[in-house]
């Protein structure tokens, strides 16, 4: 009888049990936690208070998985957001027109996400759960994972045997140590600090605004030498809105009551912070601050067969992307294909990790292209990456290549940035990267070509890209008259 | 064979020479004065024999020996220009010379 393990139960565990229990005779689904009965916080999940939106490319993925996962969440009242049509979007660049492409978000609270993914994943008894249950190490030797050590509910440590053991524990994941304890290979890591904290809190919303309002988002501004500093607003179920403000080292966001409303105010444009006035708050302001991008090349390693890694414990990248359930999910299904190919047996792990691996890279290329130069390696070699766009420089015939960008690209580079704000094209490019439904940025040349021998489009002032959605310009009106009245 | 820069093209004259993006890759190039005075005779020459004539009689004068290298150079250049997409070679008949730039 084939016996398969997952350790963790957030979503790219549950979506790895779903998975396994078409190929395994027996899932253990081992969680640390209890479960909530509702669509709550879970103590074991620090991020649960946080936004967390379900990017195009993992709601397809989650919707293959599991047939339907999307509608029953927006049944039970997530909001889906196209992007950039249905959200307010203020770059650094300038203000996002409403351009409707294949590219949205679902927005909830990750309370709600998991309870419904659950019920979905776990409800037909295929997979049996261990809650309160700890993981405490593997099995096996260098060759061969053979099981797991477990503690249930405080009890002395047993061994389950698996065929599979899949570590799904997330950023916490002890699976490098753990691997070393049975003598496989050392793991390769790779962190890239960001800076960046962010703190958050829940609202109820007004009434007509309440699920009529777009996502909004602002980023930071371009300056130079100061914090960057930033919000977003995203509608969730229960007519609540959610509301994060984030900022880097020196900027960080307060999270006391009068901080975290000064914070808001003090950005590029006053919209969060005039919607928070609106609403009335839920709860305390809840800080966050691991915002590190990680990754474990468990792919280079010299794994032992019988073991697979998935989701934020091989690669976990600063949640500010919102793309850490997307991927757990784009995870799940090359996990679905892989077992599908080879099944549960010997030629399944040669290529496993890889592949895993494979569905996480451009999640983690854009993230640590967005979030800095410098990529620390944890053994203590320093390797310098560029950050920022693709940027290839050579020389002529005998120079060298230049290391700072002369006005030229920088002037090209302005015009893409913008243009992408104006063009359904380049803007249905720029999301579909972004929400993981296309594989490369700005494929479509001939539209890069035209928008940079065109004369460039005027560029959006703040009241014009709020007039684009008329329930926003109207509550924006009336709270002005109200105010002058 | 004539030559021509790439459509995929958008160059500019700047203090430091010629400046290149190319849309195709998303790559930016900058040529040193060599490099910049060749595309430029391409831009507006669109032959390499004018090209090639033009540069020996600049640098080369009457030395043979110093108008071989200057060839040599010219055609390592455009090889090179050609096999990255930048320049391209087509029949005679088609019109040499296209130009895109900032508008």
């Amino acid at each position: 009888m084939s016996r398969a393990v997952v350790l963790g139960g957030g979503l790219a565990g549950v979506l790895a049990a779903a998975v396994l229990a078409g190929h395994a005779d027996e899932v253990v689904l081992v969680e640390g936690d209890r479960y909530p009965s509702g669509p709550r916080p879970r103590r074991g999940l620090p991020q649960s208070h946080h936004s967390h939106v379900l990017v195009a490319g993992g709601a397809r993925a989650l919707d293959a998985l599991l047939p339907g996962t999307v509608d029953a969440l927006l049944a039970n009242g997530a909001h889906l957001r196209g992007l950039p049509g249905d959200a307010l979007i203020y770059s650094a660049d300038g203000w996002f027109h409403r351009l409707h492409t294949d590219a949205h978000l679902i927005s909830c609270t990750r309370g709600l996400l998991d309870q419904v993914v659950r019920r979905r994943a776990l409800g037909g008894g295929d997979v049996e759960v261990w809650e309160d249950t700890r993981a405490l190490g593997l099995t096996g030797d260098e060759a061969r994972i053979t099981g797991v050590s477990v503690s249930r509910q405080g009890a002395p440590p047993e061994t389950v045997r698996a065929d599979l053991v899949v570590d799904a524990t997330g950023r916490r994941s002890q699976s490098p140590r753990w691997l070393a304890q049975i003598g496989a290979g050392e793991v390769e890591e790779v962190s890239v600090a960001t800076g960046l904290a962010y703190a958050t809190r829940l609202y109820q919303a007004p009434g007509d605004l309440a699920a009529a309002i777009p996502a909004i988002m602002l980023h930071p501004g371009t300056a130079k030498g100061q914090p960057a500093r930033g919000a977003t607003l995203f509608p969730v179920e229960d007519r609540r809105w959610i509301v994060t403000l984030t900022g880097t080292r020196g900027g960080e966001p307060p999270t006391d009551e009068q901080g975290f409303t000064a914070f808001a105010r003090s950005l590029r444009h006053p919209i969060v912070a005039d919607l928070m006035a609106e609403a009335t708050p839920l709860g305390v302001v809840r800080p966050y601050r691991d915002t590190v991008n990680r990754r474990r090349f468990f792919e280079r390693a010299r794994l032992p067969a019988g073991f697979a890694v998935v989701g934020d414990a091989a690669v976990a990248v600063n949640p500010v992307h919102s793309h850490g359930m997307s991927v757990a999910a784009l995870g799940a299904l090359r996990l679905r294909e892989e077992l599908a190919r080879h099944g549960l047996g010997p030629s399944l792990f040669a290529g496993l990790q890889a592949a895993l691996a494979a569905e996480a890279e451009r999640s983690w290329r854009m993230a640590i292209e967005q979030d800095g130069e410098r990529v620390t390696e944890r053994a203590g070699e320093r390797v310098t990456e560029r950050a920022g766009e693709r940027v290839t420089e050579r020389a002529g015939l005998d120079g060298a290549p230049r290391r700072e960008p002369n006005a030229f690209e920088l002037e090209i580079r302005t015009r893409l940035a913008q243009a992408k704000l104006s063009s359904p094209r380049l803007a249905a490019d720029f999301f579909g990267v972004q929400t993981l439904i296309s594989g490369d940025t700005a494929t479509d040349r001939s539209e890069i070509a035209r928008v940079l021998t065109g004369r460039p489009e005027p560029l959006l002032t703040g009241e014009e890209a709020i007039g684009q959605y008329p329930v926003l310009a109207a509550w924006r009106r009336s709270r002005f008259a109200a105010a002058t009245s | 064979m004539s030559l021509r820069i790439s459509e995929a093209v958008i160059w500019q004259e700047t203090g430091e020479g010629v400046s290149l993006y190319n849309t195709e890759t998303g790559d930016f190039h900058s040529l040193n004065d060599t490099g910049s005075r060749i595309w430029r005779l391409v831009a507006s020459d669109g032959e390499r024999e004018p090209v090639m004539f033009k540069l020996s009689r600049e640098f080369a004068g009457s030395n043979s020996a110093m108008s071989r290298r200057i060839v040599a150079d010219v055609e390592e250049f455009l090889g090179a220009m050609i096999e990255q997409g930048l320049i391209e070679e087509i029949p005679a008949e088609e019109p040499a010379v296209k130009e895109e730039s900032l508008s």
